[in-house]
């Protein structure tokens, strides 16, 4: 990186503009797709809400709403364009990651915009491991070697930092300025084509001005986003091996040194520069504002981005959402504490309970006691943490018979209590109402709030979510989540260092069931109904595919785990044979081929069938799941390579020259 | 009491399928530690097969059925036939779905097998549809009276089939040159490997062995209840796991035992009483309650000897 000091924003150097081209084009393309498709849309309608399409919605709420969104998407947009021109050390060639671009934005944007979400990134899931694929084959064809990655390892003294922050301004700036002009000339055709009323006209002019000012001032802010993500240089200029190191640098560098070759890279991938910006955690965190942003806007957004039908995908995604509290449950049983657990669903069954029985007109049949159905609502609040204390005190019950066990003959014990539990809900039928099960659940009660629709369940399950993610977060990282982690690993060994292998199995148990009894309350509320079939052996093995395909033990894997399995086995599968009907679908067509073959053929017969292909393959390929822990992803690493370097074994530090030779070894 | 002998002879009868089951279930978890449970599917594609082999010799529920020689030459037939395919198809799951994981992650092949399960169950319901199919009674139905209980010959022939099938099993295993692979690959894969066994062969033939069995399982139970629906195999299979796991799994003679403890268990069952109508019992009557009983003695039993009836309390090794 010799790039001189002081160039200019608009007269950039030529290894500037190189990386300026770069991104901009690399960006601007998805956001221009996204804009054109529903972005532009979303500010029309906040402009001039007259103009908007008939089926979006209007009222001021949902238009503040809307336009928090569009300000934070393009905040996030502008701030990632200049930080990714600041972060990348430009060794990557810019096809690549124009191509890397197409396929991990461009192409998924246009799946969905033709397909809808779920259907879209189903496609993407196709289409991206081709493409990792046939980038690999390439590679390995021209002996594509990637450059040594320890380079951005070198400490930034205050010229380059200098030069870096005046990169990510002009990133953003150039990146605003770009689309400024896109979008004026757009708005231009469409204003002398007829169809822009003044009003929006204005709009875009004012649009014009602001985005590069705005490009201006979020570049520098990117810029100093990125500096904290460099190697600093000590007080004084000393260079980064100097005797007097600051406290501060040698920490960091210490630290690199200290930790294995696997680690080094790890690490090195999150540093400024770096050779793969796109992937490297300060990228991240603005995928992530984005994504937050999406979600928590989602049921508005919906009408603008797919049309009509909104409650039906809500009412979908709301479901999804207790699945994806009972994986992070599950997890902690299977996944920290190494229990394997086929019984799962039993917890859930007695959280469903727990309201089925208190939130319902059962609640007068059982106890005699007349409930007023306009109170007894608001019970359902208390009753949440009530239902997961109910599962949780069973949890430790029925954990208690297995704590001698080992392995599978723990696995078929609580499959047995997950045979059991239904079969007394089942039979019990004095209380339970038996096969008919419950009828009439409660939903939950807020002053101002329609329960018939989806939307505040759609919220409910979101703030659940995230109560439960930030409790396992907690969980996996206090001193009980490490003695699960130490009994996963070696029960006797973990003994041995003072883990109480009672309690802590117990805990587990019971936090895996707490968890559970959230979902089920949920689950009975949303559905307004409790049936015993809902809680087979099959849900339980559902619930484990979700775990095992996200990564077990890793909690962002799970989740989207749980995500995928339920998007593939009820929104896809389940929906195949409604979408075949549809003349203009794709599936249209290959269902009359395989109808001609076999007459009387739908989807809707060989979906469990398409379910376990699916299965099978995902696991022979990532059999360590699709997000695995860092953990899992460095003993699985370890145990192939078995060569893995330790760096305290090595006469070369890293960073200096020679290192990567000796380094190089997998 | 004679009531209770009848039932033992039909808990025998029930346990004594399952036992054939659960030896296939056991014997691939004592060599590769993966509880298969796409195996109770296999037995059900074993019914199925039978059903269509009866289909091709022109038997149906509603045709005669042959006599002597005749009658005994399709059974046979038949029976070997069901236990060739599914033993094919049992080395094809394992090549297909279990080999390529066998240095994965525990539990990846568990969810591969529940794949496979998922599979199999599909393909029996887009063969045989998803009610009941009725299975050709061709065995002719006859009742031994000893003295105050009755015993049917198809109870018999039950009763035989899986003893001469057991039989067959064990001098496999403890006497021959493939038994003795088998155990040694059990034991530690990696020095059964060194001794020059191929162990990649021998869990196949592991697999054969078991399939097959759930295949002649699959067949029995067929011409003892007489119908099936594609179902059935995953609910059998993990009743024949818990019979396994009861007896100690890895064991064959603790999975025949724990077999037809399982089988006894669940037909004493069925004596628990109605509370709803007397005093004493369970709601609706032990039938009702039969998974559930089977489960909780299994529990209980587990509890106190936390490695199955017949397993061995192996010290752990550190």
């Amino acid at each position: 990186m010799s790039t001189s000091v002081s160039s200019g924003m608009l007269l950039p150097t030529p290894d500037t503009r190189r990386l300026l081209i770069k991104w901009v084009v690399a960006l601007i393309v998805p956001v221009v797709v996204f804009t054109l498709w529903s972005g532009e849309s979303i500010i029309n309608a906040v402009i001039s809400p007259a103009t908007a399409a008939g089926n979006v919605p209007t009222d001021p709420v949902s238009l503040i709403e809307a336009a928090i969104f569009t300000v934070v998407f393009y905040i996030a947009v502008l701030l990632l364009a200049g930080y990714l021109v600041a972060a990348d050390t430009g060794r990557r060639s810019i096809i690549e990651t124009w191509a890397d671009v197409l396929i991990f934005a461009v192409v998924p944007l246009i799946l969905i915009i033709l397909f809808g979400l779920i259907i879209g990134l189903a496609l993407c899931a196709i289409v991206w491991p081709l493409y990792i694929l046939i980038k690999n084959q390439i590679r390995k064809a021209r002996h594509y070697t990637p450059p040594a990655p320890l380079e951005s390892l070198t400490v930034i003294d205050a010229e380059q930092r200098a030069i870096l922050a005046g990169r990510a301004t002009a990133g953003s700036f150039w990146f605003a300025l770009a689309f400024a002009v896109i979008s004026l000339v757009v708005d231009l055709v469409y204003f002398f084509s007829g169809s822009l009323p003044v009003i929006l006209l204005i709009w875009a002019i004012v649009r014009t001005i602001i985005l590069p000012v705005a490009g201006y001032f979020l570049g520098r802010l990117a810029g100093q986003i990125a500096l904290r993500r460099t190697i600093p240089e000590k007080g004084n200029g000393n260079g980064g091996n100097g005797a007097h190191r600051g406290k501060r640098v040698a920490s960091v560098q210490q630290q690199l040194e200290a930790l294995s070759t696997t680690r080094v890279r790890e690490e090195a991938k999150d540093l400024v520069p770096n050779d793969l910006p796109l992937r490297s955690s300060g990228a991240q965190r603005f995928y992530l504002i984005l994504l937050v942003a999406f979600v928590l806007f989602y049921p508005v957004l919906d009408p603008f981005l797919f049309g009509s039908g909104t409650d039906g995908r809500l009412a979908g995604y709301g479901d999804a959402g207790y699945y994806v509290i009972l994986a992070l449950g599950l997890n902690i049983v299977v996944g920290f504490a190494g229990l394997l657990d086929l019984g799962y669903v039993a917890f859930f069954a007695i959280g469903s309970y727990a309201w089925g029985m208190i939130g319902s007109t059962q609640f007068g049949y059982i106890t005699g006691i007349h409930v007023n159905p306009q109170i007894w609502p608001w019970f359902f609040w208390p009753m949440i943490l009530g239902a997961a204390l109910i599962a949780a005190l069973w949890g430790v019950l029925l954990g208690a018979p297995t704590l001698r066990l080992r392995g599978d003959y723990l696995a078929i014990v609580t499959l047995g209590f997950g045979e059991i539990v239904p079969i007394v809900f089942l039979e019990m039928d004095k209380y339970t109402n038996g096969t008919n099960g419950i009828v009439g659940v409660y939903s939950p009660a807020l002053p101002g709030v329609d329960w018939s629709s989806s939307t505040p369940y759609y919220y409910l399950i979101l703030a659940l979510i995230v109560l439960v993610i930030f409790a396992n977060v907690r969980l996996r990282d206090s001193r009980l989540g490490r003695a699960w982690i130490a009994i996963r690993e070696d029960e006797i060994a973990a003994e041995s260092s003072g883990v109480n292998l009672v309690r802590t199995k117990l805990f587990a148990f019971a936090a895996g069931a707490f968890f559970s009894g959230i979902a089920g309350a949920y689950h009975a509320a949303k559905l307004g109904s409790v049936s015993p079939d809902n809680f087979s052996f099959g849900d339980s093995v559902i619930y484990l595919a979700m775990v095992v395909i996200g990564g077990i033990g890793s909690i962002p894997g799970v989740i989207v785990g749980a995500l995928a399995v339920y998007a593939i086995n009820v929104l896809i599968l389940a929906q195949l044979d409604s979408l075949a009907a549809n003349p203009n679908n794709f599936l249209y067509p290959v269902h009359n081929a395989i109808a001609a073959v076999f007459p009387g053929f739908t989807f809707g017969n060989i979906r469990n069938l398409i379910f376990g292909v699916i299965l099978v393959i995902i696991m022979i390929y990532r059999p360590e799941g699709l997000i695995p822990s860092a953990r899992r992803k460095r003993e699985l690493r370890h145990a192939e390579g078995d060569e893995a370097v330790e760096i305290g074994s090595l006469d070369v530090p890293p960073g200096a020259p020679g290192f990567e030779d000796e380094v190089r070894v997998e | 009491m004679t009531l209770f002998l009848q039932i033992l002879i039909v808990g025998i009868t029930t346990g004594a399928i399952y036992a054939l089951i659960a030896l296939g279930y056991t014997m691939v978890y004592g060599i590769i530690e993966l509880i298969n449970f796409a195996h109770g599917d296999i037995f059900m594609i074993g019914m199925f097969v039978s059903i269509s082999i009866f289909g091709l010799f022109g038997i149906t529920s509603s045709a005669s059925p042959p006599r002597g020689f005749a009658l005994v030459g399709i059974l046979v037939v038949t029976c070997l036939a069901s236990m060739l395919i599914c033993a094919v198809l049992g080395v094809v799951m394992e090549r297909v779905a279990y080999r390529p994981l066998r240095n994965a992650p525990r539990l990846a092949p568990l969810i591969s097998a529940i794949g496979v399960s998922l599979i199999l169950e599909n393909i029996g319901a887009l063969w045989k549809g998803v009610s009941f199919v009725t299975f050709p009674q061709i065995f002719p139905q006859i009742t031994y009276n000893l003295g105050p209980v009755t015993i049917s010959s198809v109870n018999i022939l039950v009763l035989v089939v899986s003893l001469v099938l057991m039989v067959v099993l064990m001098w496999l295993v403890n006497n021959t040159r493939t038994g003795r692979a088998m155990r040694a690959v059990a034991q530690d894969r990696e020095a059964a490997a060194l001794m020059g066994v191929n162990v990649d062969r021998t869990i196949g033939i592991t697999f054969f062995i078991g399939a097959a069995l759930a295949g002649a399982a699959g067949f029995i139970y067929g011409l003892q209840y007489g119908s099936s629906v594609f179902y059935i195999g995953f609910q059998l299979g993990l009743v024949a796991f818990t019979a396994a796991v009861l007896g100690g799994i890895g064991n064959l003679a603790g999975a025949m035992l724990g077999g037809v403890l399982i089988g006894v268990i669940e037909a004493l069952a069925s004596l628990i009483p109605d509370s709803n109508t007397g005093s004493f019992g369970l709601p609706h009557g032990g039938a009702a309650w039969h998974e559930a009983v089977i489960f909780a003695i299994l529990v209980l039993i587990l509890v106190f000897r936390p490695s199955g009836l017949l397993g061995q309390q192996t010290p752990e090794k550190v």
